[in-house]
């Protein structure tokens, strides 16, 4: 495709997108609460690979019950920004990270933060469905009793509760004791959003959820994301603009390690501040 | 530029693949007539008696080898609960918490090395520090040397199968709040369980086969194993001494023990990579 047809392929398919979203939280009949304090506020966050610094000076603020969609080319740190607020990059012994990021107030890279009640309060969704293996019930119910001695039947109830936010109830209602690897794709990522909703987070991180699914179950996943917002922040890394575009309150784009631009999404997609955050959207490169 | 001709590429094609069927066939074909050798001379051995009695003195009619097999079960058993433990947690500490690490790629390198050391070594190193101060041969001993076998073996295995487990899994459950031991445990694991079975029981049969280390440790037995204190029984070295032996029933018997050995580690194998493997599927 060359650069004209993309620029022109682009734009109309994102104000498409634009289009299509809710017009307001309200007029999905949910209530928003006003929050005068960010959920995630980040700043002068740096981050290294060894000696290879792949994030400059990150500021941010994440607006709680909201959707934050990061976007940016491949390789410019979207994904080893969002796997700070979880501390997941800590299994890697070469990767560091310096700066601040307050989770309501709390510096979530102090040494004194209990990591595993950090992990409970931020849930994290990968690019692959990742279900364990074992029972779809084992599945949810290997979170729950990790950070809750649930009796059996509130163990019961808290799968169900799960799976049907997670919207998987009706189709596996009937075949909890498959294997979680046994569901599609689109199930299986699914499964995982329920999985990590069941220890009831506050943060939902995705990475990329719906890279490695197929169209329809895209959308579902997407249905899901604006039924789960309000109740999670959600903080979705994506490479797919019209994505962005449908599901997002605010945006933020990267690029070589740096946040360009951070604002509302209509905003952003319409009249971007930056040069930068233009040109990435009509196509000149990434 | 001037097109490569096909011809050639053709004719190499066809005989490089000549030359590998003809490989293969030349190497099933010794593994066939090993298996038929020791199958048509060991059957006529293998009777109630041999699994039953105690072996008798040369010359004496009947007599089994029930000593010998029931010694190598327990020998075997205590090797590798010696060494399945420890090779798992060896091979665990690889994968897992030593990928990049400086202790991690010196146990890597000291593993690789243990693999390639001569069984006959691994008697010997255990006859120096196990035998010879208590001044007696024991099953004990016996157990030891082929743990020690065993422990690179499981520990190689245990890696290369963690390995295979895909970082995104243990993030995923890192992320549940799962500390990183019950991560190991009961998600990675799991996914490498039937893997790591599979290297079990083959490093099991490896052993079981095993003669020279027991020639310097355990050593052998005419006895029932009341005691693996003492000098212990066992079906490789029982063959070793019979098949040396000038007596007509005894080297028969060798055969048979051989027949036993062989069959088992036969058995072993097919099931760790038939039955294991399907239940993967």
């Amino acid at each position: 495709m060359n650069g004209a047809v993309a620029k022109e392929f682009r734009r109309v398919d994102v104000s498409a997108a634009l289009a299509s979203r809710p017009a307001t939280d309200e007029s999905r009949g949910r209530q928003v609460e006003k929050e005068k304090h960010p959920k995630i506020s980040v700043s002068g966050l740096s981050f290294f690979y060894s000696d290879n610094q792949a994030l400059f000076e990150n500021n941010i603020e994440i607006a709680g019950g909201k959707v934050t969609a990061v976007i940016g080319p491949s390789g410019c740190g979207k994904s080893t920004h969002i796997r700070v607020y979880n501390r997941i990059f800590e299994l890697y012994r070469d990767q560091r990270a310096e700066g601040q990021v307050l989770l309501d107030g709390q510096n979530i890279l102090s040494p004194s933060v209990d990591i595993i009640e950090l992990r409970r309060r931020v849930g994290m969704i990968f690019q692959k469905p990742t279900p364990f293996p074992m029972s779809v019930f084992d599945n949810l119910a290997y979170g729950i009793r990790l950070h809750y001695k649930p009796s059996r039947s509130e163990l019961q109830g808290r799968v169900e509760e799960a799976l049907k936010s997670a919207a998987l109830w009706d189709e596996v209602k009937d075949k909890l004791d498959k294997p979680g690897t046994a569901l599609s794709g689109g199930q299986q990522q699914r499964l995982c959003i329920a999985r990590a909703i069941a220890v009831e987070p506050e943060v939902l991180l995705m990475d990329e959820p719906t890279s490695a699914i197929d169209p329809v179950a895209t959308a579902r996943i997407e249905e899901l994301v604006l039924e789960l917002k309000g109740t999670y922040t959600i903080v979705i890394v994506t490479h797919n603009l019209q994505q962005a575009a449908r599901i997002s309150d605010s945006t933020a784009f990267f690029y070589k390690g740096y946040i360009v631009e951070h604002g509302d999404t209509r905003a952003l997609f319409t009249k971007p501040k930056n040069k930068q955050t233009e040109d990435y959207l009509t196509g000149r490169f990434g | 530029m001037r097109p490569r001709r096909a011809t050639y590429r053709k004719a190499t094609d066809v005989g490089v693949k000549a030359l590998s069927l003809l490989a293969s066939l030349v190497g099933i074909f010794f593994l066939g007539w090993i298996l038929f050798e020791v199958a048509r001379r060991g059957l006529g051995a293998i009777d109630w008696q041999f699994f039953t009695q105690n072996p008798a003195p040369p010359g004496v009619e009947g007599g089994g080898l029930s000593s010998a097999i029931v010694g190598t079960l327990l020998i075997t058993a205590l090797a590798t609960l010696i060494g399945v433990p420890l090779g798992v947690m060896a091979g665990v500490y690889l994968a897992e918490f030593g990928k990049q690490n400086r202790l991690g790629s010196s146990v890597r390198f000291a593993v690789n090395t243990m693999m390639g050391v001569p069984s006959i070594l691994v008697g010997l190193f255990i006859y120096a520090i196990f035998v010879l101060p208590f001044g007696h041969f024991s099953g004990y001993a016996g157990a030891m040397s082929l743990a020690v076998i065993m422990i690179p073996v499981v520990a190689r295995t245990t890696e290369d199968m963690l390995g295979l487990v895909p970082d995104a899994l243990r993030e995923s459950a890192l992320a549940l709040g799962a500390p990183r031991w019950r991560v190991t445990v009961s998600v990675v694991f799991r996914s490498a369980k039937s893997g790591m079975l599979t290297g079990i029981l083959l490093a099991v049969a490896r052993v079981s086969g095993e003669t020279a280390p027991l020639l310097f440790t355990a050593l052998n037995s005419p006895y029932w194993p009341s005691s693996l204190a003492e000098p212990t029984s066992n079906l490789t070295v029982t063959i070793f001494n019979y098949a040396m032996s000038p007596y007509a029933d005894w080297q028969q018997a060798a055969w048979g023990a051989s027949l036993l050995i062989m069959a088992s580690v036969l058995g072993l194998t097919v099931f760790a990579r038939v039955a294991l493997k399907e239940k993967k599927g």
